[in-house]
């Protein structure tokens, strides 16, 4: 086809009561056409399966995550009471200074002690 | 599982596809691959971004097709898909050439020339695609589903969901457009 038939077919296709299928099927015989390159379709399935894996990978990683974080913070929680409870009965009390440590001490002997004299 | 899905519905395709079916998920790239590559590379010209888009478009509808009630063809809900994706690319990338590019829109985009088997026919898919990417995206798009794709006004409408008026008067002016950039051509 010449330049010029296929510049007026372009134009025509676009006329609303055309028959824009035949003219389409026309300027795809005439090189008009467009596709992907060869393995386009293997490379999305491998793009999308292998991106399943990785989000359940992903998943599998967080549970675990979370297993782990439950049973230190269990352990954790255990080790605090247990801290309190021996404060308690070391101390008769368990407020911040008894806490520190600092529960029978005055203040003139923090000074010596921090001071030296 | 079955290894052939050549003459399987599109909606027993999706429903197996959702199951996890590599095969019939292949089956239904297989079907609109090209129909997709019409809209991008239409729009985004023959190149190996429009690939990217190609394939974002089918992984889009592969996370999507539990949504897709089978109210409208699997082709129309594709085209939607592709759409909006090329769409985006074009802001996408008007956005970065407006900030990073003294040279202006045209370098946006490009087209490899693929291999013809003859000189006529590689000369037929240079001017459409220089034709194309001459045009603004609004015409493009009205342009690539009635040229390319052979969808009648009602079709392009319902794709773009544009009233059918808006679409009867952009193809007019898509038109008289196309007509100025092919006499230069």
């Amino acid at each position: 086809m010449k330049t010029t038939d296929l510049k007026k077919l372009i134009v025509e296709s676009l006329n609303t009561n055309s028959d824009s299928e035949e003219i389409a099927g026309k300027l795809e015989e005439e090189g008009v056409s467009f596709n992907f390159k060869k393995g386009f379709s293997d490379k999305v399935i491998d793009k999308i399966f292998s991106a399943s894996l990785t989000v359940t990978r992903k998943i599998e990683f967080v549970k675990n995550m979370n297993y782990v974080f439950y049973r230190i913070a269990l352990t954790g929680v255990a080790a605090i009471v247990i801290l309190l409870i021996s404060i308690y009965l070391m101390e008769g009390s368990v407020s911040i200074n008894s806490f520190l440590g600092l529960g029978d001490a005055y203040d003139e002997s923090i000074v010596c002690l921090l001071t030296g004299n | 599982m079955k290894e052939s899905y050549r003459q399987t519905e599109d909606t027993d395709l999706v429903k197996a596809s959702i199951e996890g079916d590599k095969i019939a998920f292949g089956e239904i790239v297989n079907r609109y691959q090209k129909m997709v590559a019409r809209t991008v590379k239409g729009m985004l010209g023959d190149s190996v971004f429009a690939e990217d888009i190609g394939q974002e478009v089918f992984i889009k509808l592969y996370y999507s097709l539990s949504e897709f009630r089978g109210e409208a063809k699997l082709s129309t809900y594709i085209q939607k898909i592709a759409i909006n994706l090329t769409l985006n690319e074009i802001k996408r990338r008007k956005r970065f050439f407006s900030m990073f590019s003294q040279k202006g829109n045209n370098e946006m985009y490009e087209y490899e020339v693929a291999d013809f088997d003859s000189e006529e026919k590689r000369e037929a898919s240079e001017i459409v695609n220089k034709a194309l990417m001459k045009l603004e995206p609004k015409f493009r798009i009205i342009v690539a589903m009635r040229m390319l794709q052979g969808y009648s006004t009602k079709e392009t409408a319902e794709i773009l969901d544009l009233p059918l008026g808006t679409v009867l008067s952009r193809l007019s002016r898509a038109q008289g457009q196309l007509k100025n950039i092919l006499d230069k051509l």
